[in-house]
């Protein structure tokens, strides 16, 4: 008898091609459209309900069963107060990663596999290998894509059971396949991440729940006062932007960007600096808290390669277990942030960096 | 030349788009109407030669103004009224709004909500979401349908109070097109009217009617409908879309949503919309003519789908306009009938119409008791003038093979 698969739909063209292999595939392919977020934030609209009739429509075309699932509230605990009390803390978390964690590979996966699933599947860009000493989980072959770097505290058990479909493909090749089967998605754009809030959108959305409150920014060298900002949690290490500075008296502007460097949560001051080489922004330690290792303890001073954002370049770093150590100066992260090892294609596990 | 190439561009798209047209089965008119033709040309010069601003004071610009009261004049027509009762607005949403500023008026809202005891608004349960979000805001209360989709009326009379100041029921409902008797409200609220009076209770009670979806298959008189105020709109009978006009009586006393330039009696400001007003009442002038022969059509074509059609409910069975009809196929989930549908081109909105895209029951065939199952599988099927008698034979017959298709995979 045909396996099957319960496969995460997003409506965009990454799990509809997911779908469409498996069911090519001769698995037994069930759509689940997880609605995590429904809520608009004013001068935000989240597309979900357009999304959920794109995944929707897919499925009808693929003649599979289809359902939507409600983690609104669980999203909401899991995820979103998680957010609010990293950044309240003055870090600056990775919705993605928990969501991952929390909703897509755990109440997704059991609920699927309480339905009688064999497995579950999504439209992420990794690879998995099923072995017996357990699964392994592998960079996508698109370098350009690949998304292990949200997957890398995603359960053990959930791994074992689950199917990465398009994890072998180029994304070039996966709108190909939508275009030649008709899933009209082919053109969609792509999704940014969490659907209620872009880049954008997270101060606004942060102020939603957490009230402002007017501080000072500083000049790091100086510790002269060049503006106010409306709380330090809204604001990220390395961030330039929505700045609002007020310049140093009697200094000509001289166009030159200031960068937020250090960020006092309990004195609630914003420290900024023109000087890129300034000693708080590079680093070449990093440590890490809230480790999760994937296969095996980590063996003493590991080579391994590092990747401290979605999609930034892999960086050859020492390992203990704890601590990160590179061989040449690195820009810091912001704390909250995680850094995923690997050794070759295999992704060993990673921390939340401190 | 310019003018020329622009013509035979217009041409070739109006050929390309008949030729379209003949292709698809589209069955969702009470959503969207394409512009008539006739609509479309007296439109253009309006767009390209005739473009003046009604209020400049060259001549040309005069004539400009003279067309535009002369359009109004014939939309207020269609409904038995005066030019200079009608506020043009940029669609029904707006109008709807708009005769919500009618609350309080004369009054301070201090002295208006003091000692309060009832709602000022009441609302039909089934109206569209654009009065529905406004009523909300206002604190509204609903007046409840019985099973067949009709008003309440021993819950109307029940909630009216003295406090209530506007009653909004739209003349036909959106979802299953079902015709309210406004008339007897009209009747109910005089006697309310001419009950204060006598106890020398001084608030206004006025009467609002959203007749979006009414315009082309009824007769329309404000009189005789006793209303108020009335919302129309050139969208759902073959007019442009983004034009509509609130009717406005002389006991109805408004306030602009938006201020400015001070158009249409200050009530709505901005340059007047020449080309859309002028798409507008060739729009009604043409509904007009053929309103009787449409309706026979309509209700002819009702009838030869619903004969060939098999294993079905009919949800809108009574009291409700010609080219409606809602359908529930049991165990059928609607939603995929509609892109089922979508690809043999035909093309039919679902029970839950815009609910559906906004993932949420419809209100309106909860307010009538249908079950969740009935509800997931229905379909609103609105008739329009882009169909034929050949095309609802072949509706019915595709759509009867794909709920069979559907049935055979469920079952599978």
């Amino acid at each position: 008898m045909a396996k099957t698969v319960y496969v995460g739909m997003s409506g965009g063209v990454d799990s509809s091609v997911s779908a469409l292999l498996l069911k090519e595939q001769g698995y037994k392919v069930v759509g689940v459209y997880m609605k995590n977020w429904s809520k608009d934030l004013p001068g935000m609209k989240c597309p979900w309900a357009e999304d959920l009739a794109d995944a929707k429509r897919v499925a009808v075309k693929l003649g599979i069963d289809f359902y939507v699932w409600d983690f609104e509230k669980e999203y909401y605990e899991k995820v979103v107060e998680y957010m609010l009390s990293e950044f309240k803390k003055g870090n600056t978390p990775n919705p993605d990663i928990m969501c991952n964690q929390e909703i897509k590979f755990k109440l997704f996966y059991e609920k699927a596999m309480e339905a009688g699933a064999d497995f579950i599947a999504t439209g992420h860009y990794a690879r998995v290998k099923h072995d017996k000493d357990g699964s392994v989980l592998l960079r996508a072959v698109d370098e350009n894509k690949d998304q292990t770097y949200f997957l890398y505290r995603i359960s053990k058990e959930a791994l074992s059971h689950t199917l990465f479909p398009i994890g072998g493909m180029l994304k070039p090749e996966v709108k190909k396949l939508a275009e030649e089967k008709g899933l009209h998605n082919a053109y969609k754009k792509e999704s940014m991440g969490v659907c209620f809030v872009g880049e954008v959108g997270m101060k606004d959305f942060l102020k939603e729940y957490i009230d402002i409150k007017p501080g000072e920014i500083r000049e790091i060298e100086s510790g002269e006062v060049l503006g106010y900002h409306e709380g330090a949690v809204f604001y990220t290490i390395g961030q330039r932007h929505g700045l609002y500075l007020n310049g140093k008296k009697g200094v000509v502007n001289d166009g030159m960007p200031y960068y937020v460097v250090k960020k006092d949560i309990k004195e609630n001051v914003v420290y900024v600096s023109k000087n890129l080489n300034h000693e708080a922004i590079w680093t070449n330690e990093l440590g890490l808290t809230d480790v999760f290792m994937r296969n095996d303890a980590i063996k003493e001073n590991a080579d391994v390669l590092v990747r401290l954002r979605h999609r930034a370049p892999l960086i050859a770093a020492k390992f203990d277990g704890k601590k990160l150590t590179f061989d040449k100066e690195i820009k810091r992260p912001a704390s909250g942030q995680s850094a995923v090892v690997y050794d070759g294609e295999k992704c060993l596990g990673g921390g939340v960096i401190i | 030349m310019g003018n020329y190439s622009i013509l035979y561009y217009i041409t070739l798209a109006l050929i390309c788009q008949i030729w379209y047209n003949s292709r698809m089965i589209y069955l969702d008119h009470a959503a969207a109407t394409p512009v008539s033709e006739k609509v479309f040309w007296a439109m253009k010069p309006y767009f390209t030669d005739e473009f003046f601003n009604p209020s400049a004071a060259y001549l040309p610009a005069k004539k400009i103004a003279h067309d535009y009261g002369a359009a109004k004049a014939e939309i207020a027509h269609g409904i038995g009224a005066k030019a200079s009762d009608l506020v043009i607005t940029a669609g029904a949403t707006e109008a709807n709004n708009l005769a919500f500023t009618c609350l309080g008026a004369g009054k301070k809202e201090a002295a208006r909500t003091k000692g309060k005891t009832g709602s000022s608004v009441l609302y039909l349960t089934t109206e569209h979401d654009s009065i529905r979000r406004v009523a909300e805001l206002h604190g509204g209360e609903a007046i409840k349908v019985l099973p067949n989709g009709l008003i309440d009326l021993d819950d109307l009379k029940k909630k009216i109070t003295d406090e209530t100041e506007l009653i909004s029921i739209a003349l036909v409902n959106n979802e299953l097109g079902t015709i309210q008797p406004l008339a007897e409200v009209a009747t109910i609220i005089r006697e309310i009217k001419i009950d204060r009076m006598k106890r020398g209770v001084n608030r206004q009670l006025l009467l609002h009617s959203d007749a979006s979806q009414a315009l082309n298959l009824l007769d329309i008189s404000v009189a005789r409908l006793g209303v108020d105020l009335l919302t129309i709109n050139a969208a759902k009978i073959y007019g442009p879309k983004g034009v509509g006009a609130l009717y406005v009586s002389h006991d109805a006393k408004l306030k602009p949503l938006a201020v400015g330039g001070g158009q249409e009696n200050g009530l709505r400001s901005g340059t007047e919309n020449v080309p859309g007003v002028v798409g507008f009442a060739k729009a009604v002038t043409e509904s007009k003519e053929h309103l009787n022969g449409n309706r026979k059509k309509y209700a002819k074509w009702r009838k030869l789908f619903l004969e060939n059609l098999k294993d079905f409910e009919l949800i809108n069975k009574k009291h409700c306009l010609d080219n409606f009809i809602v359908l529930c196929f049991d165990g059928i989930d609607a939603e995929r009938l509609v892109f089922l549908l979508e690809e043999r081109e035909v093309y039919v909105a679902t029970g839950a119409a815009c609910a559906a895209s906004k993932g949420v029951r419809s209100h309106v065939l909860t307010a009538i008791g249908l079950t969740d199952s009935q509800i997931a599988g229905s379909l609103r099927l609105t008739l329009g003038e882009t169909n034929s008698e050949e095309q609802i034979l072949a509706a019915a017959k595709i759509i009867n093979e794909v709920v069979q298709e559907e049935r055979n995979r469920v079952n599978g």
